[in-house]
């Protein structure tokens, strides 16, 4: 094909193009799923949730969420959740805390961050749920489900035990600073001299997720959650310093957001 | 015959094809039979009046009426066709019509292929590593509900986390090479099955089609682990950025599994939003080709100066790469030889799971 087909061939690929499109159109509906299992609009729901930690770095989390919403129309819901999270620290901070102890060669350090770890928590937010569907499981099986976006903020109780500054040295070389009775057990230990701090923080959380209706009310609902708070640690600290019990560091200037990401399984009853 | 001449051919064929394929709408003016609700008589009632048809004229079902409207002896006339119009076969509006579900895929799969490009593959739950890249996946639908798939992903972007770096800079800890080793490709051949389709409404507007998605495969994929991080480096008074370096690994054998949404517009486009669980080997002893031996003679010589085509290294050593000035950095490659060395003298191994999100486009044909 020359130069001076190419035109030729574009305006007809393009007309081609046009058509098939045209036909697409008219396959697909103007109409929508009208009927739906049950319509909780004006309607009052409670629910219940558990979150996993969809990835865990140095802290992990399991949410236990009650919350309440209002559906004010089909697609839009306000709703309030409340819960505490059980929270630890993972593997690895343990095993970055007892080696830590016998390093000799990082004396003055800045503290780990994304270490605080969430606990009692309130949020009030809306979820928006523009997207209505049906599911084919089986031959006469269908299951109707709604997709939806939730935002919101709210406060939450924050702990933050440290990895870095042990207030007390039972045995360096072991990384031991608990009261320990057995040296190899951790879980012999009633009293823990990391250092600990706490604060309330506002906290800011976004889901994206489905809620699939089982009969009418009834409902069970898949999420994953982001729960944001500000990060605070210090730096510049010196070992000398708190071990000898005494304040060292500063703030971090530029800590940055926590994000707790979380895997939300829940039910939801439909008044 | 003409290019021009060939392609006018070829619309004249489409037209014809987009005719056949493209049914007529059913009429929204036309009473549509519907079954009436099933409910026990009461005892005095009297019997139900016979309806009167408004037409003479016999309703035609269309082809893809469900099943509930077929018996003809329970059939009954409704009064405003406007509630009666058909969606995909059904009277959508009509309260006695219990099946409102899908009654059939309005766009078969079986014998079609589908490339599917996903512009975008992140990623998410890397914990000392972090991978971007793109991908392209092959497939062809053998049945309905099954089809063979190659996929190949190119990651533009692997380096080890943010996480990982800050654990060396601040309490002297990082991952076992094995664990923070990186993909930089992978190819693989699968199935893909999908077991459950629905449908969708945007705020009660357009409705869409979707399946979910199953997919598995195995195949190969290439590994390299970062080196020497960027640094700064200081030459007569001048500063120069040193790129970060990584050291190739060799090629892992490589799995999959993965699942997602396949969201169709039109009888030849989708969308598909997918995550994927790429989980390879990962032993690290050979960085470059250069085991552990390797690495200690190119230590030895580079102390005292020794050519390295002469140290009798293994087949495979690149020492090349561990010689020799950078001009534009002005960074000595032999400086790498002891990270080298610090990789392969505690032998690594690990399975990696690589959880990414996939983005993409469908074109099926």
């Amino acid at each position: 094909m020359n130069a001076r087909h190419l035109p030729r061939f574009v305006s007809l690929a393009l007309v081609l193009t046009a058509l098939s499109a045209s036909a697409q159109e008219q396959v697909l509906d103007p109409a929508a799923v009208r009927h739906r299992l049950f319509s909780p609009e004006q309607r009052l729901e409670a629910s219940f949730t558990v979150g996993l930690p969809a990835r865990e770095y140095l802290t992990a989390h399991y949410n236990l969420n009650a919350g309440l919403a209002y559906n004010f129309f089909n697609t839009l819901a306000l709703e309030a959740r409340a819960g505490y999270a059980l929270s630890r620290h993972t593997g690895l901070a343990r095993s970055i805390s007892e080696s830590f102890l016998a390093r000799e060669d990082k004396k003055i350090t800045d503290e780990l961050e994304d270490m605080w770890e969430m606990n009692l928590h309130g949020v009030v937010g809306a979820r928006w749920a523009p997207i209505y569907g049906k599911l084919s499981l089986l031959a006469d099986e269908t299951a109707h489900f709604q997709a939806y976006l939730w935002a919101g903020g709210g406060l939450a109780s924050l702990r933050r035990q440290s990895v870095i500054q042990c207030t007390q040295v039972v045995n360096r070389d072991l990384g031991i600073c608990d009261n320990r009775t057995d040296p190899n057990n951790g879980l012999t230990a009633t009293q823990s001299f990391w250092r600990v701090d706490t604060r309330m923080a506002p906290v800011a959380t976004g889901a994206v997720g489905f809620r699939f209706f089982l009969s009418n009310g009834h409902a069970v609902r898949f999420e994953l959650r982001d729960w944001v708070f500000t990060d605070e640690y210090r730096v510049n600290v010196e070992r000398e310093l708190w071990e000898q019990g005494r304040e060292s560091g500063t703030p971090a200037p530029n800590p940055g957001l926590t994000h707790l990401v979380q895997f939300d399984l829940g039910y939801s009853f439909i008044f | 015959m003409r290019p021009t001449a060939f392609l006018a051919v070829l619309l004249s064929a489409s037209l014809a094809s987009a005719q056949e394929e493209t049914p007529a709408p059913p009429s929204e003016t036309a009473p549509i039979p519907v079954k009436p609700e099933l409910k026990p008589p009461a005892p005095d009632a009297p019997p139900p009046p016979v309806p009167e048809p408004l037409d003479t004229q016999a309703p035609v079902p269309p082809q893809d009426a469900p099943l509930a409207t077929s018996g003809e002896s329970e059939l009954r006339p409704v009064a405003d066709p406007n509630e009666q119009r058909l969606v995909n076969g059904a009277p959508l509006h009509n309260p006695n019509v219990a099946v409102h579900v899908v009654q059939k895929k309005r766009f078969a799969d079986e014998g079609r292929h589908e490339f599917t490009l996903y512009p975008v593959v992140a990623q998410v739950n890397g914990r000392f590593t972090e991978h971007a890249g793109s991908a392209l996946h092959y497939t062809y639908h053998l049945q309905e509900n099954f089809g063979l798939q190659l996929s190949s992903t190119y990651n533009w972007y692997s380096n080890e986390s943010l996480f990982n770096l800050e654990l060396i800079d601040k309490v002297r800890e990082q991952a076992q090479a094995a664990s923070a080793l990186l993909l930089v490709w992978g190819a693989q051949a699968g199935v893909e099955v999908t077991p459950l389709y629905g449908k969708f409404a945007f705020y009660d507007n357009h409705l869409l089609q979707f399946s979910l998605v199953l997919n598995g495969g195995a195949g190969i994929g290439s590994t390299r682990v970062l080196v020497r991080p960027e640094v700064s480096n200081q030459v007569d008074g001048e500063s120069f950025t040193v790129p970060a370096r990584f050291g190739d690994t060799g090629t892992k054998f490589l799995g999959s599994v993965g699942g997602g949404f396949r969201v169709q517009f039109g009888d030849s486009m989708a969308l598909r939003l997918e995550v994927r669980d790429l989980v390879y080997t990962a032993r690290v002893d050979r960085v470059d080709g250069c085991n552990l031996q390797d690495f200690q003679k190119l230590e030895d010589a580079r102390g005292s100066g020794q050519d390295f085509s002469q140290l009798g290294l293994t087949g495979g050593c690149q020492y090349k790469k561990f010689d020799g000035v950078d001009p534009k950095t002005r960074k000595n490659y032999r400086e790498d030889i002891v990270l080298g060395k610090d990789l392969v003298s505690n032998p690594s191994s690990d399975v990696l799971n690589n959880l990414s999100f996939y983005g993409g486009f469908s074109f099926l044909f």
